[in-house]
């Protein structure tokens, strides 16, 4: 099977761990407690996730430890919706610099 | 319609500032060193051939030290109204085409921005793969390092 960032969001219940995860590390317990989706199931989107190598799993104790790894997401990040809210960032940034430009050339001005 | 349009994301926005000076801000390489990447991240502009056929590379260097590359080719340039450029933003997407156009409007700037995707096929595969709500909070913690 496939292992990269496009078979890991596929899946509805993988885009809403990514979800989780990205607000903060959670224990793979706490991961399968926030769905409805039985344990097993859950377990095999984590490690699925694992080796789209989305997510590492650390085992802390007796704990395991799901984090999310933000830079494997970038090829999807890239195509989607939020293309445009990167390029709005962008031209945000450039009307903000455009005023700072104009105050400028006003000062320069006065002087 | 033409055929690129359900292919092309297409921004919009007025400038509250002259043409002359958008233009300026838009197309120099020391002002586009400093609006092209995100807040805090330092822009390098390597490569910067104003002219059609010239060719255009910045680089920004990530926290763990991998480079993103944004470069392009010009295609077309018509000081001051409109330029066309291919790019690729690596390690990302390659074979997109962008469109700038302004237009004067008394002391204001109209601006219309196109970035037109390499295929149909492509974006429909985007399409597919499902990404409609909810990744807000996700992909603002990544936008910092994602910008191409």
């Amino acid at each position: 099977m496939r292992r990269d960032v496009f078979q890991a969001i596929a899946d509805p219940v993988r885009r809403e761990i990514i979800q989780l995860l990205a607000d903060q590390p959670l224990t793979v317990n706490a991961v399968a407690g926030k769905f409805d989706v039985s344990r097993p199931a859950i377990s095999k989107h984590l490690k699925i996730l694992n080796e789209c190598g989305i997510i590492e799993i650390n085992q802390q104790g007796r704990e395991r430890l799901c984090l999310i790894k933000p830079e494997s997401l970038v090829p999807a990040f890239m195509w989607i919706d939020q293309y445009r809210t990167l390029w709005e960032n962008r031209i945000d940034a450039f009307e903000e610099y455009l005023e700072e430009l104009k105050s400028k050339n006003k000062n320069i001005q006065k002087k | 319609m033409s055929e690129t349009a359900n292919r092309t994301l297409t921004i919009e926005r007025k400038f509250n500032a002259p043409i002359q000076l958008v233009w300026e801000a838009w197309t120099r390489p020391e002002h586009i060193a400093k609006w092209w990447g995100p807040k805090g991240m330092e822009v390098k502009v390597e490569k910067h051939d104003f002219r059609v056929g010239g060719k255009w590379k910045y680089s920004m260097t990530m926290p763990d030290g991998n480079a993103f590359i944004s470069e392009g080719e010009y295609v077309e340039i018509e000081a001051p109204n409109k330029i066309i450029t291919s790019a690729n933003f690596k390690p990302m997407t390659e074979g997109v085409e962008l469109q700038m156009l302004f237009e004067e409007e008394s002391e204001q700037t109209r601006f219309i921005f196109h970035c037109v995707h390499p295929t149909e096929e492509y974006c429909k595969q985007q399409e597919a793969m499902g990404f409609y709500n909810g990744w807000g909070s996700a992909f603002d913690r990544l936008a910092g390092f994602v910008a191409p």
